[in-house]
């Protein structure tokens, strides 16, 4: 059909060329008395003329409509092209050459995919080609086909990104297509940590067209993986155009924390205030014991044995004090006075217990001999020449008159 | 043993008192009172009596306690009138302190007869003593230099006539002139009077204390004070190497064993020796022989020998039915007593007419 239809415009192309200037004339003169008709003829949908070789008139479109359309590109010479819309009935539509003189075109009825048009301009002017704006539309067309290829943007999001073990974290999959063709035989591979379950993760999705969205959730559930930083491996989705041809796309990677779960216990610390490292036996010298809970829960019953040397005896003080209980973060502490009699180097072991454990402390220290004890001799010697001294005196206080 | 007070009196007989103390401390020197007790022949108690304040603290070896100051200025400057006062007014007050020592078998008082505290104290304090205990009280009284001026002289005089009319028990001389023969300059001589009669004292005491080989006692001692006008001194001899202990017992009787000069062959009344040393030097039989001998001269001599280590030391204690050297001091006492009243006379007689001259005046103003 199509084709008859070229042959039947070929074929009318023909007759008005051989008989075109009496037809120019002819239009001419009954077109506009005083104008000049350059063109007066019915041009398809994609074809055009080229007036005084710069000046073209290509038909856009047409449009059979209440009132009936066309829309022609014009340009010409040093102009930028320009598309206008010019309607039947209408009167002519003058364009300005790039020379200063003006064309006047119009359109004179409308078909199917061809228009009638009539344009008048400077007396000298002539059509001088016809032609097929073919280049332009199988340029287009091939556009058309190469702009249908899917592209998914793929984000991850977690609701958090610290977690516990037994906790649940939400998994957002945000999928876009950005592409210009629906994205088919979606596939989702998404990684998960050792440890750690995913539940209501899809592996398939649905095709996504060009610009939408899609947003794909599921949970992991952080069973007993063990506490630490994990990076998760992208989310990875491979898909393919309408056209078959295979794509893939993955999303950032992920940092996840999973921190050890919290048990509640109690946990004893004894501490014992440093002593002096040297002790001078028989001088009395404190112990003080601080028995603190840095757990997080309320210990029982703590009993505190503390382990002395055998020359180490109490001299003052609680030894060995019983707490009913120890509240989380609180202390209690006890003193006491000891006092040892033996030399060289000594040990004492501070043992608290509670139920769930024990803790322990243990402080050292040497223990030696007075430093008097080296002038006892001289404090013996001394006493009965202190004694005579006094006595000296006394006696001269008996004769002091 | 014996209970034996040893008054001393006035600065003399305060100096001669702590040189009994300190003889009792032995040998032990300057320093002995620091470490070391006196060791007494007996139960001896001291006492030294002053007005003088000064002279009671000059002593070194007489206990604090042991010093008993008779209130009155800083003495009673020589004057026996006064200081018989002062005793009355503190009579009490010494006798209390006497008292305070307990009761006494023998009582000495040492005294110089020349000063003014001792000379007027001994008289009275030995007739009270003598009221108030049953004890023999033997005054040692030290006469004075006679150049000491004729205050002392008519003091020695005045005391030495109370003492001896005291009839307390006796009086033994020690004479100042008569032994500084002994000593260069006059502080020595009055330390080795004091030390010399100081010994012979303590002597003295240990024999009668003493358990002897020939024994005499506290008994014999009051025969030999009652003997001749109850006026004697004291002798002293040590033995030397090549002597016999007839030398000693004779050389207690020379002149320059004495405290006091007399003669005793000639004057002696009763005499008592103490003789002491080794047992290998005390020829008994010869002791008896000598004494006899001296008793033939002497009188009666009462011997008492003391078994120490030593060579024989001898103490002769005596004495006399006349003494021509107190004579010889009682005239010069007597001339000085004189002199003293003429001077007197004259003096006040120049100042009686010097008065004359405005005995019919009267001042005008």
């Amino acid at each position: 059909m199509n084709n008859d239809r070229i042959l039947a415009i070929i074929i009318v192309l023909l007759l008005l060329i051989s008989t075109s200037p009496i037809a120019i004339a002819a239009e001419d003169n009954g077109g506009d008395d005083d104008a000049n008709v350059i063109l007066d003829r019915e041009l398809e949908v994609g074809s055009g003329v080229a007036i005084e070789h710069s000046i073209k008139i290509e038909v856009v479109e047409v449009k059979t409509d209440i009132v009936d359309c066309a829309k022609l590109r014009i340009s010409s010479y040093q102009k930028p092209a320009r598309v206008i819309s010019i309607f039947t009935g209408d009167s002519p539509s003058e364009y300005d050459t790039s020379s200063g003189a003006s064309i006047f075109i119009d359109v004179l009825s409308v078909y199917g995919d061809s228009v009638s048009l009539r344009v008048t301009g400077p007396d000298d002017w002539r059509v001088t080609n016809y032609y097929t704006v073919e280049s332009e539309d199988e340029e287009e067309e091939t556009k058309k086909e190469t702009v249908t290829v899917p592209k998914l943007d793929i984000t991850r999001t977690f609701d958090t990104t610290v977690s516990e073990p037994g906790q649940v974290i939400a998994v957002t999959i945000k999928i876009r297509n950005t592409g210009n063709g629906t994205a088919t035989d979606i596939m989702l591979d998404e990684s998960a940590i050792r440890g750690t379950y995913k539940e209501d993760c899809p592996t398939t999705i649905e095709d996504i067209a060009a610009g939408e969205t899609k947003r794909v959730s599921y949970t992991l559930k952080v069973v007993d993986a063990e506490p630490g930083t994990y990076e998760l491996s992208p989310s990875i989705l491979n898909y393919q155009s309408a056209s078959d041809v295979s794509f893939s796309s993955e999303s950032k990677t992920g940092v996840l924390e999973i921190t050890a779960a919290e048990v509640l216990l109690p946990a004893i610390e004894v501490s014992i205030e440093p002593v002096d490292s040297i002790m001078t036996c028989g001088d009395d010298f404190p112990m003080t014991v601080t028995i603190r809970n840095v757990g997080n829960a309320t210990s029982g019953i703590v009993t505190i044995k503390s382990d002395l040397p055998p020359d180490v005896q109490v001299v003052s003080g609680e030894d060995d004090p019983v707490y009913e209980s120890i509240e989380p973060g609180e202390s209690e502490e006890y003193g006491v006075t000891l006092r040892t009699h033996g030399e060289g180097k000594h040990v004492i072991d501070v043992q608290a217990m509670w139920g769930d454990g024990e803790a322990v402390d243990t402080i050292e220290f040497w223990a030696e001999k007075s430093g008097l004890e080296q002038y006892y001799i001289y404090i013996l010697a001394a006493i009965p020449i202190l004694l005579l001294l006094f006595w000296a005196m006394k006696r001269r206080k008996d004769y002091s008159y | 043993m014996l209970n034996i007070l040893i008054l001393g009196l006035g600065q003399c007989g305060n100096r001669i008192l702590d040189a009994i103390n300190r003889e009792a401390f032995g040998s032990g020197g300057t320093f002995a009172k620091y470490y070391s007790r006196q060791k007494f022949p007996a139960s001896v108690k001291t006492i030294a009596i002053n007005t003088a304040i000064n002279d009671l603290k000059e002593l070194d070896d007489t206990l604090a306690k042991d010093r008993l100051h008779v209130p009155h200025l800083h003495g009673v400057g020589a004057n026996r009138i006064i200081g018989q006062k002062v005793f009355k007014e503190n009579k009490e007050m010494i006798m209390g302190e006497i008292d305070k020592r307990g009761s006494f078998d023998l009582i000495f008082v040492i005294t110089s007869t020349a000063g003014g505290s001792g000379s007027s104290f001994a008289p009275l304090l030995a007739k009270e003593l003598k009221q108030t205990y049953n004890a023999p009280i033997i005054s040692i009284a030290v006469l004075p230099f006679r150049e000491e001026g004729s205050i002392f002289l008519q003091n020695t005089a005045f005391c030495l006539r109370e003492l001896v009319e005291m009839d307390a028990g006796g009086v033994l001389l020690v004479d100042n002139q008569y032994l500084k023969k002994y000593a260069g300059d006059i502080k020595s001589a009055y330390d080795s009077i004091n030390t010399t009669t100081a010994r012979r004292i303590l002597f003295l005491i240990e024999a009668l204390n003493s358990e002897m080989l020939m024994v005499t006692d506290l008994g014999d001692l009051k025969t030999v004070m009652n003997g001749g006008i109850g006026v004697g001194t004291m002798g002293f001899y040590e033995a030397s190497k090549e002597g016999t202990i007839k030398s000693a017992i004779l050389g207690s009787f020379k002149p320059s064993g004495l405290l006091f000069p007399a003669n005793v062959y000639e004057d002696g009344a009763r005499a008592m020796l103490v003789i002491k040393g080794n047992k290998k030097f005390l020829d008994l039989d010869l002791i008896t022989k000598t004494v006899e001998e001296l008793s033939r001269e002497v009188g009666q001599v009462f011997k008492g020998v003391l078994i120490k280590k030593g060579r024989p030391k001898v103490l002769s204690l005596f004495t006399l039915n006349s003494v021509p050297e107190l004579e010889k001091l009682y005239a010069i006492a007597a001339d000085a007593i004189r002199f003293e009243m003429d001077k007197k006379e004259q003096s006040k007689k120049r100042l009686d007419d010097a008065f004359s001259h405005i005995e019919d005046l009267e001042p005008i103003y």
